[in-house]
């Protein structure tokens, strides 16, 4: 009975660590895949490991996370060691309630930290430009800065705020367990009181302020959301762009930075854990030590001293090579032309921000939202101070309705011309003032051929029982209901309550007959590459990267049903009262040459709108791959003019209409 | 004695309102021994601490060679302290500990002829005044061990050489010897002493335990509530208390009301007993104080008063016996086996009884009622908590 009992322990302990590691692993694993899909192993490779080293998003972004780590971590530890020391020369009572106030920001949910952060950093910015603009109205001498905005500087106060109270709480217990008369005795040997404290009270303390330490550059470079929140536009941290990224799909490359970010946190634990475990040890010994004998004591003493003249030199040179680094990285970038730029993940060649930078000499701030929504409410909350942005062509309408974007000089980028005109004085820019279209495509039926016998044809397949159980259903209301109101035959854009709410019923009885399996974003990546669902809607350029990833026995088709279907236009704008207007008009100018639109089209699988580069990107295929560019592909990626004709674009609902939107997709209970 | 070295002039202290305290006029000369002997929360402490330089008075002056140094910080003060468990530096070995202060000192460069560059002390003359310290202190060979491999007795020993080394006109020690049992304690005392004499500089001595007081001092501060009580010699605090307090908190008194007849003649329990103390108003009534081992005892019929033995404690050298007299307990410590029950006669000769004038401790000591040896230790142990107590609070 007993063994059986333990043997029942074991085995649950066992799914208790299979539970907690397994999706980690899964991930380390997936890390090393030569191939591009999370479910399909195929070989071991470094090769996502190289790309990641090679990718310039992630290094900058790694670059941002170690340097404010270093520097917050730097900043606070100092701080969190004074305070520290100031709680602890207060009487008992007021320390404790300090100790208290002290663990409230670390209990803390970080969401609120965040937003309050965003919330005080931004009125801070509103009262701060009252005052310059009044200082520097009396006088002639010096100018202040009118506009703060959020950026680096933001997200290091935020960091040094968040960590400080994990130094003082590591270097607190320190402080009482020190013999209170240790200050008073140097002092009185001749010591001021900072040659106490460098002499007598720091010594003491060291273990405490080096665990505070790393707590408090773990807590760094582990954090997202306060980050989120206070970073604004021009910094991305690591786990800022990791989140960006997987908008797309969730890419060996994001398996292998989370890899090396997972062992990271987890050295720097384990590192912590050691060092407390050891002097735990140590404390352990030397209370039992009296009743040793003199030479075990030597011995004992003599081993673990380690101040040794070898350590102090290198502490002393590491910590002067990181502070010089620090000064010269945040000295490096003041005063030279930028650009603010947010797009989506995944969706621009990344060299041409190289060359982009390379030619005009404009640094380029390159971050990701996660969807138009995502976006907007940045937007609005202050928090994303951009210069340009790519929204969709309903956002935009949007955008322009509430007077957040700036017009265009067109001047300034003669490569509008090479627009195609189809993609000119679209219906959420009528008059084109304000947009440059970045890329455009349709939405529609990926379905693996290996499985469906027959082509689709129509949007039927996504409600009735055929496939029951391996459809993928868009998670998100505007492009659900908009599969269901194209199957019924009305417009995409209704108003109409009794349409939409047919609409939804349709949705809610297919859901109810379990058709099905998930309704999903980017996940319909993996499910499709791996042959676990069979059908689902998604956008044309998604599904030509999925074909290219399908596994053996996949053969995944694609297809706008005849019923019609959505096709959409992602623009760059800028945003009203832009800082660097100058900078973002020659981006919007670079990216939509044909060069770039050739090198875009080519990486993200998404039609350019640009008329030489439509025409010219099977050629540049062809001389690329060494293979004629399929026309059946090229048809699905760069849509011909009747296709697009049996689309319709949306367009911003009113605000009744998106009212409703959000009643009937809540009752849908997804 | 020689020369005043210290003087503290009208010192108050107060923390929060509360005087902590009271006008405290004293003072110091040199190569002298003194003693702040009192309960916890006394003041001694803080009147240790002002002189060392930790404290400013709220209000007073303190004078050293007749320069006041009230705002003079503890690192320019030719004082040294041993704290109160030491506060060794526990990261530094023995060596290093007692070069502390001397790596700390600066002097006029020799080879300056302005006389204005300071420079450290030569190491080799570091070397040699920590060795000879550590002969002073009997501690030769273990310079490279750190404090936390060292006995109590031994961390002490670093404590007073680390003090010392720095050649200091007056060292100042906070109850040291606290934390050692009491066979170390009593070892330590007579070392203490010896190494006073052997330096010959003034030793300022905190303590709440009389016994050491008594047995190390040159002059005796008592101290309660703040104020001073008494300041004598051991002896002159021992045979003529000042108060009740002072009688009761330096040895055993038995301390019973009486009434100054006249000189010389006092009267207690409506007997006439005759003493040696004068100078009274005719039939003032007076704190009359009797040392237990000051009493003999006689059969019933020869007794100048009579009571019954309620306990008997053997001590050793003597016994412990606590009598009834009309309601009030006294102790006596007599050679003389008296059972428990016994009627018993008491004779007390003139230099026996101790007259003092009434104060505010009158009637608060000297009665054994509740006279037990645990209760005793008991009150030690928790008086030992309380001072730590309240200098936290500080």
């Amino acid at each position: 009975m007993k063994k059986k009992n333990s043997a029942f322990n074991r085995t649950f302990t066992a799914l208790v660590f299979l539970f907690l590691y397994a999706p980690i692993l899964l991930l380390i694993v997936f890390s090393f895949n030569a191939g591009e899909s999370n479910v399909v192993w195929s070989g071991f490779s470094l090769h996502w490991y190289r790309e990641l080293f090679s990718d310039r998003l992630i290094m900058r972004s790694v670059y941002t996370t170690l340097l404010v780590s270093v520097i917050a971590t730097i900043i606070s530890t100092f701080a969190g060691t004074f305070a520290a020391i100031g709680f602890y020369s207060l009487r008992r009572r007021q320390r404790n309630t300090l100790n208290t106030i002290n663990n409230i920001p670390m209990m803390n949910a970080d969401i609120v930290t965040g937003v309050a952060m965003c919330l005080f950093f931004v009125a801070f910015f509103g009262l701060w430009s009252e005052f310059a603009v009044w200082v520097n109205s009396i006088q002639t001498v010096f100018q202040l800065p009118e506009r703060l905005t959020l950026g680096f500087g933001t997200l290091l106060i935020a960091h040094i705020a968040f960590n400080i109270p994990y130094v003082i709480l590591s270097v607190s217990p320190k402080l009482r367990q020190m013999d209170k008369n240790l200050v008073d005795a140097a002092m009185d040997l001749g010591c001021t009181w900072m040659q106490a404290f460098w002499k007598v009270i720091l010594p003491e303390i060291k273990p405490g302020i080096v665990s505070g330490a790393l707590t408090a550059f773990t807590m760094s470079v582990d954090d997202f959301i306060i980050s989120y929140f206070t970073a604004g536009s021009s910094s991305s941290t690591l786990a800022m762009t990791i989140y960006g990224m997987t908008k797309k799909r969730v890419t060996p490359e994001i398996n292998a930075i989370s890899t090396l970010l997972f062992v990271t946190v987890l050295l720097l634990l384990v590192i912590t854990n050691i060092r407390e475990a050891r002097q735990e040890q140590l404390a352990e010994r030397r209370r039992k030590l009296p009743t040793a004998t003199a030479a075990e004591a030597a011995r004992y003493s003599r081993k673990h001293t380690f101040d040794g003249p070898i350590p102090k030199i290198a502490g002393g040179l590491a910590a002067t090579a990181l502070i010089a680094a620090a000064v010269l990285v945040a000295g490096r970038n003041a005063g030279k032309p930028v650009v603010n730029v947010c797009s989506w993940g995944e969706y621009i060649d990344e060299s041409l921000i190289e060359q982009f930078e390379q030619e005009t000499g404009i640094t380029v701030n390159y971050q990701t939202a996660e969807s138009n929504e995502a976006l907007y409410s940045l937007l609005k909350s202050g928090a994303g101070d951009y210069d340009v942005v790519v929204p969709s062509d309903y956002m935009i309408s949007q955008l322009i309705e509430e007077d957040m974007l700036e017009e265009l000089d067109y001047s300034n980028i003669p490569n509008f011309s090479l627009i195609d005109e189809r993609f000119k004085n679209l219906p959420y820019d009528p008059e084109n003032k304000y947009t440059v279209p970045y890329t455009w495509g349709t939405v529609g039926i990926i379905y693996n051929a290996a499985v469906v016998e027959d082509p689709i044809t129509s949007w039927n397949v996504m409600f009735n029982d055929d496939y029951a159980g391996n459809v993928l259903m868009f998670r998100n209301s505007r492009d659900a209901m908009a599969t269901a109101l194209l199957y019924l035959g009305y417009s995409i854009n209704t108003t109409d309550e009794a349409q939409l709410r047919e609409a939804q019923q349709l949705l809610v009885n297919a859901k109810r007959r379990g058709v099905y399996q998930a309704f999903v974003m980017d996940e319909i990546f993996g499910k499709m590459e791996g042959g676990n669902a069979v059908i689902g809607s998604y956008y044309a350029g998604d599904y030509l990267s999925m074909a290219d990833n399908q596994a053996d026995g996949v053969d995944l088709a694609f297809t706008v049903p005849e019923e019609g279907s959505n096709w959409f236009v992602d623009a760059m704008c800028v945003l009203k009262d832009a800082p660097h207007k100058e900078e973002a008009e020659a981006w919007i100018n670079f990216i939509a040459s044909t060069e770039a639109n050739l090198a875009n089209m080519d990486y993200i699988w998404y039609a350019s709108p640009n008329r030489e580069a439509l025409e010219q990107y099977p050629a540049y295929y062809e001389e690329l791959y060494e293979e004629p560019l399929d026309p059946e592909v090229y048809e699905i990626m760069a849509a011909s003019q009747e296709t697009l004709d049996r689309c319709e674009m949306y367009v911003v609902l009113p605000y009744e209409t998106r009212a409703l939107y959000n009643k009937l997709w809540t009752e849908l209970g997804i | 004695m020689s020369k005043e070295l210290i003087r503290l002039r009208d010192v108050c202290m107060a923390f929060d309102d509360e005087l902590v305290l009271d006008h405290i006029n004293l003072y110091f000369n040199d190569k002298e021994f003194l003693t702040l002997l009192g309960p916890s929360g006394c003041g001694k402490t803080t009147t240790l601490r002002i002189i060392g330089g930790f404290m400013t008075p709220t209000a007073g002056d303190v004078l050293f060679d007749g320069a006041r140094i009230n705002d003079v910080p503890p690192h320019q003060r030719q004082i040294n302290t041993v704290f109160q468990k030491y506060a060794l530096f526990p990261h530094l070995d023995v060596y290093e500990n007692i070069a502390f202060g001397l790596r700390m000192q600066r002097r006029p460069d020799p080879k300056d002829p302005t006389g204005k560059r300071m420079v450290k002390l030569p190491e080799e003359e570091i070397d040699q005044r920590v060795m000879e310290m550590l002969e002073v202190v009997s501690l030769k060979g273990f310079e490279r061990r750190k404090p936390d491999a060292l006995s109590g007795g031994q961390q002490q020993r670093v404590a007073i050489a680390r003090a010392l080394v720095n050649k200091p006109k007056v060292l100042l020690l906070d109850e040291p010897l606290a934390a050692l049992d009491l066979k170390l304690r009593k070892d330590m005392q007579i070392e203490l002493k010896r190494i006073q004499q052997q330096v010959g500089i003034t030793f300022i001595y905190v303590t709440h335990d009389q016994e050491e007081a008594l047995t190390m001092s040159d002059t005796i501060v008592v101290m309660d509530k703040g104020s001073i009580q008494q300041i004598g010699t051991p002896e002159d605090i021992y045979n003529e208390p000042k108060n009740a307090f002072v009688a009761d908190f330096i040895g055993e008194s038995n301390i019973i009301d009486g009434v100054m007849v006249e000189d010389n003649l006092v009267k207690m329990y409506g007997k006439k007993f005759p003493c040696l103390d004068g100078g009274f108003a005719p039939n003032e009534p007076v704190d009359v104080v009797i040392r237990p081992e000051d009493i003999d005892i006689v059969p019933v019929e020869q007794g100048q008063i009579t009571g019954t033995v309620t306990s008997v404690t053997f001590k050793g050298m003597q016994y412990d016996i606590i009598v009834d007299f009309k309601g009030f307990k006294w102790l006596i410590q007599t050679t003389d086996y008296s059972p428990e029950g016994a009627r018993i006669g008491i004779k007390i000769d003139p230099d026996g009884i101790h007259i003092m004038k009434k104060s505010k401790y009158s009637g608060m000591f000297g009665d054994y009622s509740s006279f037990s040896e645990e209760y005793d230790e008991l009150d030690d142990a928790s008086l030992l908590d309380d001072e730590e107590e309240s200098e936290d609070e500080e």
